[in-house]
């Protein structure tokens, strides 16, 4: 028989913790933290999608070639927004 | 007997696992397209979140958190049960490979479904764009771009569960017709990583859409 890439129980664990994040950004954004919440938010998102790639999408096994396709889109997805809002942020600063 | 991977191999390839990781690399190349695409709506939402963050709060503050965070767990709950579908088409249990994509594919139709109730939500309380747009207070029309964005990036996100559920049936069918096998199932591995990127797209727009607004909620 074939080995599965990533076990059962791996996946289960991941599903829990990404169950468990959602209920914990829930809780946490009714608390008012001024910018905070966004950075709170934004933050537990990303460990979230980390965990969907990581284990449900098999990045963590794949190759180096795809792991250099994957950091090609996120790193131009950080350029596109890290040059804009440069330009947006220090705009009329008379 | 010929291994069922070498009746299956593409003139084109020298063996079996070097025509996975072409079709792996291909789909990763096709998910970081989808990246640039949802990242062009991500980067306007950026900029007027930045310009207006007062309108984009009060406008994330006007979404119902209860339905936002069902279909949330909802669809993670799909992403498992399509990453257990994966699971059985590597060690071959075409049976169970089948469940799984069918309960993948009827949490989606959940999803889908809540979704657009929310939709008929805002369309009776004139939060939907256009000349019915109702919003008191000075920011209105800043809301109502708060809304505009909604509707597109929501939508957009929908229309890709649509594309899924076609992919799954599609699936479902090649499975039925015996098409998969432990040495065979490039497929459904491939279709995993679509419907698991859809599932990102989902959690920011959460994050961004109903999470930032929710200390504007009455307890």
């Amino acid at each position: 028989m074939a080995q599965p890439t990533v076990s059962r129980k791996t996946y289960f664990l991941t599903f829990l913790s990404l169950l468990g994040l959602t209920l914990l950004t829930t809780l946490v954004g009714f608390i008012d933290m001024g910018p905070f919440n966004t950075i709170v938010a934004l933050l537990i998102a990303a460990v979230k999608a980390s965990l969907i790639a990581a284990f449900f999408m098999h990045a963590l096994y794949e190759s180096k070639l795809v792991r250099v396709a994957m950091a090609g889109g996120i790193i131009w997805f950080l350029i596109l927004i890290t040059l804009t809002i440069s330009d947006y942020i220090s705009r009329n600063w008379s | 007997m010929a291994n069922p991977a070498e009746l299956l191999l593409r003139e084109q390839f020298s063996t079996p696992v070097q025509q996975r990781e072409t079709a792996t690399f291909g789909m990763w190349i096709f998910i970081m397209t989808e990246v640039m695409l949802f990242g062009g709506l991500f980067l306007a939402f950026t900029v007027y979140r930045l310009n207006y963050p007062q309108a984009f709060i009060a406008g994330s503050g006007d979404m119902d958190i209860a339905l936002g965070a069902t279909n949330t767990a909802v669809l993670i709950g799909s992403s498992f049960t399509m990453a257990l579908a994966v699971y059985n088409a590597e060690i071959g249990n075409r049976r169970l490979l089948s469940l799984f994509v069918i309960l993948t594919m009827i949490l989606g139709f959940v999803f889908i479904g809540i979704k657009f109730t929310e939709y008929y939500m805002h369309y009776r309380e004139h939060h939907a764009p256009g000349v019915w747009f109702n919003y008191p207070g000075p920011d209105s029309g800043h809301v109502e771009m708060f809304f505009v964005l909604y509707f597109l990036m929501t939508g957009l996100h929908a229309l890709h569960m649509f594309v899924g559920e076609g992919i799954l049936t599609a699936m479902l069918i090649r499975n039925a017709a015996g098409s998969f096998s432990a040495e065979y199932h490039t497929p459904v591995e491939l279709t995993g990583l679509y419907w698991h990127f859809v599932d990102i797209i989902w959690v920011f727009l959460f994050a961004l859409f109903y999470v930032e607004g929710l200390h504007l909620h009455k307890l």
